[in-house]
C-alpha cells in the first residue's frame, strides 16, 4: 500500500513539475515578445520537420548521454565530479593527437583513439579522486579548476603542436576520412558513436544494478562510514567511479571530434560537461534515467533551435529550464499541500 | 628581464593583484559567513553572476551607480534565498542545490542579457571613481595598491575587520559559530538555528552580489555572458585556505590575485610563453594551495548537513 501511495505521489510530482516548466517556458517566450502558441508550433515543427531533424536529436544527445551517465555513476558513489567538461576536452585532445599521429588509418585507428580518450578523461578525474581520498580535498573545486586548466591547454594546443600546418586558424588538421565515425543512416548525421553512447549507458546500468562493483559504489555513496565498517574500501570505490566517469566523458570528446567536427577546435563541448551534471541530477543518478533525460534535453534543444531562428527567442532558455527543473525537483515538497501545516490545521478545524 | 624588478613594476603589480582580488574577497567573506553557520553555498558562482548582471542592468537603465549596486545586491540575494528555501526550509542536499543554482543563474543572466542587447551594442556603464586616502596612499609599494581605491574596496576593509571582531569577540559571533559546529547543542542553548542560518545566507547573497557587481561597476563597466568564469569556485577555495576566518580568507584571495596579476603582467611585457599557458597559472595555483593546506581542516563540524529541528 505504502508503495502505491509513494508512486502516485511521484507521478503527481512529475506531472506538476512538467506543467510548471511549460508555464515558465511560456512566460519566457512572452518576455521575448513572441506568442507561446506560435513558439510551441515552431518547437514541434523543428523537431519533426524531417529525418535530419530527428537524427539531430541523437547527434546532440550523444555527448550528453556519455557525460550524463558518467556523472550519474560518480554521483551515486558520492563523488561530485563537476569535471566532465575538462575530461571531455582532454579526451578530445588526446584522441585527436592519437588519430593524427598514427600512420595506420581505419577501424584500428578509431579504436585506439577511443581507448586513449577514455584513459585521458579517466586519469584526469583520477587526480581529483586521489586528492579526495587521500587528503579529503573537495573534488568539486579540484574538478572545476582542472576544467579551466584543460580548456586553456587546449587553446594552447590548437595554436601550437596540434595546429593544422596548412591553415591559419586555431584548429587541428582534419581527421583522415578512413578514421572518422561515419553516419550509419544515409543523408543524416546519425553516426556510429551514438550507438556507443547507448551501449555505454546500458553497460553502466548493468554494472550499477546487477554487479557487486555497482553495489559497493552505491554503498559508499549511501553511507561512507557504514560501507567502511562493512569492509568496503571507500578510497578504492571513489577512484573506481571517478575513472569510469571521467573515461566516459573522454570518449564523448573523441566521438565529437571523429564523428561530428572531424577536427579539434575550441568550444566543441558546447558546455555539455556542465549540462551533464544537471542531467544526472534530474535522472536521480540512474544511468538509464540519464539516457532518457539526455534525449529529452536534446529534443528540447533541437526544438528551441528552430524557435531561435524563427522567433528570436534566445536558446539560453534551455539552460534556464533545466536549472529550474532541478530546483523544482529539490523543492517539490513545496508543491505538496501537506507541507503547509497551517492549511491542514484549518481543514481539520472545519 | 630587468624591467621585472623595478619598484614601479612591483607597485603596479601589487595594485593589479589587489584589484583582481577584491571580488574574490567579497564573495569569500560572504561564503565564510554562510559556512560558519553550517550552510555551504556552492552556488556562489551563480550569486556573483546574478550580482554582475543585475548591477549592469540597473546601472544601464537608471544611469545611477547606486541603483546598479542595489540591483546587484538584490540579484545576489535572490539566488541565496532560493538556496535557503531548498536547504534550510526543505533540508535538501546543499551541494546539489548550489550546482543547480549556478546553472540556473547562467541561463537566466544569458537569456536576459540577450533580450536586453537585442539590436543595440552596449557601451560601458560609468564606473566608481577612486579616492586616494591622504597620507596612507603615499606609502611606497603598498600605498597605491591598497589606499588608492574605490569606495567599495574601503567598505570591504571595514567589513573584514568588523567580521573578524564579530567572530572573535562577540557573543553573537560565537553563537553563529556554534550553529555551524553543533546545531542541536546550539538549539538546546536557546539559539534559533534556522534564523541564524537565514541571516548568514542573506549576508552571503549581499556580499556575493557585491562581489559580482564589483567586476561590472568598478572594473569593466560591461557585462558579458558567464563573466564570473570560476571566480565563485576560487572564492570557495579561498575560504578553505583561509581556514574559515575572514582575515585568512583575505590573505588566500590576495594570493590568487597575485597569481592572476602575475600572468597578466607577464603577458603585457611580452614573455615568450603562450598566453593560454599563462592563463592556467591562477587555477593551477589554487590546486597547489589546496594541496598545501590539506589535512589541516577547519571545516565547521556540521557544514553541509541540513538541520531539522527535533531530529537527532
Amino acid at each position: 500500500m505504502m508503495r502505491t501511495a509513494e508512486t502516485m505521489q511521484r507521478v503527481k510530482d512529475i506531472i506538476l513539475i512538467a506543467a510548471l516548466t511549460l508555464l515558465i517556458a511560456a512566460v519566457l517566450v512572452l518576455a521575448c515578445g513572441a506568442s507561446p502558441a506560435e513558439a510551441m508550433q515552431l518547437f514541434i515543427q523543428g523537431i519533426f520537420r524531417n529525418r535530419q531533424s530527428v537524427a539531430e536529436i541523437f547527434v546532440k544527445a550523444c555527448p550528453l548521454i556519455l557525460t550524463g551517465v558518467g556523472c550519474a555513476v560518480a554521483f551515486q558513489a558520492g563523488f561530485f565530479n563537476i569535471g566532465a567538461e575538462g575530461q571531455f576536452y582532454l579526451g578530445a585532445l588526446v584522441g585527436t593527437a592519437v588519430s593524427l599521429s598514427l600512420p595506420l588509418q581505419g577501424p584500428v585507428n578509431i579504436l585506439l583513439a577511443l581507448v586513449c580518450g577514455f584513459l585521458a578523461g579517466g586519469l584526469l578525474a583520477l587526480i581529483a579522486a586521489l586528492l579526495k581520498s587521500t587528503f579529503n580535498i573537495s573534488e568539486i573545486i579540484v574538478t572545476i579548476m582542472l576544467n579551466y586548466i584543460v580548456i586553456n591547454f587546449l587553446g594552447y594546443a590548437v595554436r601550437t603542436f596540434l595546429k593544422d600546418p596548412e591553415g591559419n586558424v586555431p584548429q587541428s588538421a582534419k581527421i583522415d576520412p578512413a578514421s572518422q565515425l561515419l553516419p550509419i543512416i544515409t543523408s543524416t548525421r546519425f553516426h556510429a558513436g551514438i550507438l556507443i553512447a547507448i551501449i555505454a549507458a546500458l553497460i553502466m546500468w548493468f554494472l550499477m544494478s546487477r554487479t557487486t562493483i555497482g553495489y559497493e559504489l552505491k554503498a559508499v555513496g549511501f553511507n561512507q562510514r557504514a560501507a567502511q565498517v562493512g569492509g568496503i574500501s571507500v578510497a578504492k570505490n571513489i577512484i573506481r567511479c571517478a575513472f569510469l566517469s571521467g573515461g566516459l566523458a573522454g570518449i564523448a570528446g573523441v566521438i565529437e571530434v571523429i564523428a561530428i567536427q572531424k577536427k579539434l577546435l575550441e568550444g566543441i563541448s558546447a558546455s555539455c560537461g556542465y549540462t551533464a551534471v544537471l542531467i544526472a541530477l534530474i535522472a536521480g543518478n540512474h544511468p538509464l534515467g540519464a539516457l532518457i533525460a539526455a534525449l529529452i534535453y536534446a529534443t528540447v534543444q533541437v526544438g528551441t533551435g528552430s524557435m531561435q531562428r524563427q522567433l528570436g527567442v534566445p536558446n539560453a532558455i534551455v539552460n534556464i529550464l533545466i536549472g529550474a527543473v532541478v530546483l523544482l525537483i529539490l523543492g517539490r515538497k513545496l508543491l505538496h499541500l501537506e507541507t503547509y501545516g497551517f492549511l491542514k490545521r484549518k481543514k481539520e478545524a472545519k | 628581464m630587468s624591467q621585472l624588478f623595478t619598484l614601479s613594476f612591483f607597485t603596479a603589480f601589487l595594485a593589479a593583484a589587489v584589484r583582481l582580488a577584491v571580488p574574490l574577497i567579497y564573495a569569500g567573506l560572504g561564503e565564510t559567513i554562510a559556512e560558519k553557520a553550517g550552510v555551504i553555498n556552492i552556488g556562489m558562482e551563480g550569486v556573483m553572476l546574478d550580482g554582475a548582471f543585475f548591477s549592469f542592468a540597473g546601472a544601464w537603465y537608471s544611469g545611477s551607480l547606486a541603483v546598479g549596486l542595489l540591483c546587484g545586491i538584490a540579484g545576489g540575494v535572490l539566488m541565496s534565498v532560493l538556496h535557503g528555501v531548498i536547504c534550510i526550509v526543505l533540508a535538501q542536499d546543499q551541494t546539489v542545490s548550489g550546482l543547480a543554482i549556478n546553472m540556473f543563474a547562467l541561463g537566466l543572466t544569458s537569456f536576459l542579457f540577450k533580450l536586453m542587447s537585442q539590436g543595440q551594442s552596449y557601451q560601458q556603464v560609468e564606473t566608481f571613481e577612486t579616492y586616494a586616502i591622504p597620507g596612507l596612499s603615499k606609502i611606497p609599494l603598498i600605498g597605491a595598491a591598497f589606499f588608492e581605491k574605490d569606495i567599495l574596496c574601503y567598505l570591504l576593509y571595514i567589513l573584514l575587520i568588523l567580521f573578524t571582531i564579530f567572530y572573535k569577540r562577540t557573543d553573537l559571533g560565537l553563537s553563529h559559530i556554534a550553529v555551524g559546529e553543533a546545531p542541536h547543542a546550539a538549539e538546546s542553548a536557546g539559539i534559533p538555528v534556522h534564523l541564524f542560518q537565514w541571516t548568514a545566507l542573506l549576508v552571503n547573497g549581499v556580499l556575493g552580489g557585491i562581489g559580482g557587481a564589483y567586476l561590472v561597476l568598478v572594473q569593466l563597466g560591461v557585462f558579458t555572458e558567464n563573466m564570473i568564469s570560476g571566480r565563485g569556485y576560487i572564492a570557495l577555495a579561498a575560504v578553505i585556505l583561509g581556514r574559515h576566518m575572514p582575515l585568512g580568507m583575505f590573505a588566500a584571495a590576495l594570493l590568487f590575485g597575485l597569481a592572476n596579476a602575475l600572468q597578466i603582467r607577464l603577458q603585457t611585457i611580452g614573455v615568450s610563453v603562450s598566453p593560454y599557458l599563462l592563463a592556467i597559472l591562477p587555477y593551477a595555483m589554487t590546486l597547489l594551495a589546496m594541496l598545501g593546506a590539506a589535512g589541516r581542516s577547519s571545516r565547521p563540524e556540521s557544514l553541509g548537513k541540513p538541520y531539522v529541528r527535533g531530529s537527532r
